[in-house]
């Protein structure tokens, strides 16, 4: 099924082996041998219940997995790390990072907060360093003006009011981060088009200058065909198409006919 | 200048209020910040107190030592002590839901008040047990008392100083991200555990530094000092000054405390057979009243919400 050109693999990519995650016994992921990463931009499709968003769930471990593994190559000859058996900030903090589906902020942090939250490393956030804060304003405060510039918010003193400004916050908070494995769970849903042509634009460049590997998964499919370079097809748990996105796009009539309507979307 | 009305009395109560205040400034990073609401604030008190009584009283100090180092010595001891069953109580709690928390805090207050009348031979069991006198002599009794409130109100004092940075520093940010969404700081890479551990138990270990000061002021230390008045009192202040602000713990537990400690007791002429008994059941019961009624009417109490929209802004200068 696999067809694509045999792509070097310097890039950093997640391989996700034997994993299986099932609740009240209803198996939800079962993959016997994945990698993600391989491509600058990579595509997550399938129809509802397909265990997308569990799948990537598993790799950031925010849930743990029944049985199998998952290792992290940075790409750079570094030794592979088992991100299952990490806890979810370790894994953070090396460079998987995902953003969320459904809506998550902070209640009480500002915008600028909430980014430099993101920003700040665990040598800036120690119980003694109370007079840390013009450090952190001076250090990471440029980047984080780069990001307001490119994406303005209402008042970015202020808190994250419309869903699609906490949407916006969610994404920007993981590109503070540096990630190097990044995995969007929707990130269009919510967000004005203006601001989703922005947003995948700037994810575009940061998979193609800055080597960051990203995963998308996404209902608009439009999104996919434009952006990704491979496409992962994953139905009822398991991977069952994988291909360029003008093969995908082909067959996964061939799927939508042999496993029902609805399976594949518009 | 006539300071009378400030009778000895009088002065033990202030001292028992700002010691108050500072316990309440403590809950305010457990609970306001970091969400873990600790009703068991009078426990890490407790052993503070004990274990700083038990080390002066049962250790062999040289004569040469005078009387200052012991004491200090022995308050180092009760902060560390405080702080170790603050790692562990810590360890087993911090990562259960609020009422995990409010059981597993209450049940360890009640386990420290019980191992304080236990113990005969090394608490004194419930009768208590002599310490120290004030490790000083400035003359009357009256002023070695005043110097000590003025000493528990510097410690205090800086305290409140460290809160208010707190507030002003990433590691505060990092606090309230933990209170408010752990799985998100965790995604984050924010490690949440840790981060509330270090805080519970160097918390934990100032309100053992609290206890042994106020150890120091009784002279004689006894179980009864370790009741729920103490936790409710400064639960109550804080959530009345507004549980998420620095200075709501200091707001609500001087109100609170000057109210029902001071007017209440000692300065509205109630017939003298109510105050043995009465008075102070009563009191407690208006400590609950009063919780019922900021929770109903503003659960924010009187300094609401944080509001770092309008504090968090840029330094003027890197």
């Amino acid at each position: 099924m696999t067809e694509s050109a045999a792509v070097p693999v310097s890039r950093p990519s997640v391989r996700i082996q034997d994993a299986v995650k099932s609740f009240d016994g209803r198996v939800v992921v079962d993959v016997a041998d994945l990698t993600l990463g391989k491509h600058p931009v990579e595509g997550l499709i399938g129809p509802n219940g397909a265990g997308k968003t569990t799948l990537m769930r598993m790799v950031t471990h925010s849930i743990s997995l029944d049985r199998g593994r998952v290792t992290f190559s940075t790409g750079t000859g570094a030794p592979d790390v088992v991100l299952s058996s990490k806890a979810p900030h370790a894994i953070a903090r090396r460079g998987v990072v995902k953003t969320n589906q459904v809506i998550q902020d902070f209640d009480q942090l500002t915008i600028w907060d909430s980014l430099l939250l993101a920003a700040s490393k665990a040598h800036d956030e120690r119980a003694l360093k109370i007079f840390r804060e013009p450090h952190v304003w001076s250090e990471y405060g440029d980047e984080i003006d780069e990001y307001l510039n490119l994406f303005p918010f209402d008042n970015p003193f202020g808190f994250a009011k419309s869903a699609g400004e906490k949407k916006l916050l969610d994404i920007i908070r993981c590109l503070l981060l540096r990630p190097k494995l990044l995995l969007l769970d929707e990130p269009t849903a919510g967000l004005p088009a203006g601001i989703r042509d922005r947003v995948m634009e700037l994810i575009k460049k940061k998979a193609t200058e800055e080597n960051v590997s990203v995963v998308v998964v996404e209902h608009d499919l439009n999104v996919i065909w434009n952006l990704s370079d491979y496409v992962h097809f994953m139905a009822e748990g398991r991977v069952v198409l994988q291909g360029d996105p003008p093969w995908i796009r082909e067959h996964a009539t061939v799927v939508e006919k042999y496993l029902g309507e609805g399976h594949v979307g518009r | 200048m006539n300071l009378d009305w400030l009778t000895q009395y009088v002065v033990t109560i202030v001292i028992l209020i700002v010691t108050t205040v500072g316990l309440a400034l403590l809950l305010h990073l457990q609970m306001g910040l970091a969400g873990i609401g600790n009703f068991g604030i009078v426990g890490f008190y407790g052993v503070g107190m004990y274990a700083f009584g038990i080390f002066l009283v049962h250790l062999p100090w040289p004569e040469s030592w005078g009387m200052v180092a012991p004491v200090l010595a022995s308050l180092l001891f009760g902060t560390v002590i405080a702080g170790i069953a603050g790692l562990l109580v810590g360890w087993l709690i911090v990562d259960l839901d609020a009422d995990g928390i409010l059981l597993g805090t209450l049940g360890f207050a009640a386990i420290v008040y019980g191992l304080s009348q236990t113990n005969r031979t090394w608490t004194g069991g419930a009768e208590g047990m002599g310490t120290t006198d004030f490790p000083y002599d400035i003359g009357t009794i009256k002023a070695n008392t005043l110097l000590w409130l003025g000493i528990t109100t510097v410690v205090v004092a800086l305290i409140l100083y460290y809160v208010i940075r707190v507030h002003r520093s990433p590691y505060g940010r990092l606090l309230i991200a933990t209170g408010q969404n752990e799985a998100l700081a965790r995604s984050l890479g924010k490690p949440t555990f840790r981060t509330k551990m270090v805080m519970f138990a160097t918390g934990s270990a100032a309100m053992g530094l609290l206890g042994g000061m106020y150890g120091v002021m009784l002279h004689y230390i006894r179980p009864v000092e370790l009741g729920i008045g103490i936790t409710l009192a400064a639960m109550v202040g804080l959530v009345l000054g507004g549980q998420a602000r620095a200075w709501g713990a200091v707001v609500g537990v001087v109100l609170v405390g000057v109210l029902f400690e001071l007017v209440f007791l000692i300065w509205i002429p109630f017939p003298t057979e109510w105050r043995r008994q009465s008075l102070p059941v009563i009191r407690e019961m208006l400590y609950g009243a009063t919780l019922i009624l900021v929770l109903m009417t503003r659960p924010l109490g009187i300094l609401g919400r944080m509001r770092r929209d309008r504090t968090v802004r840029r330094p003027a200068h890197d």
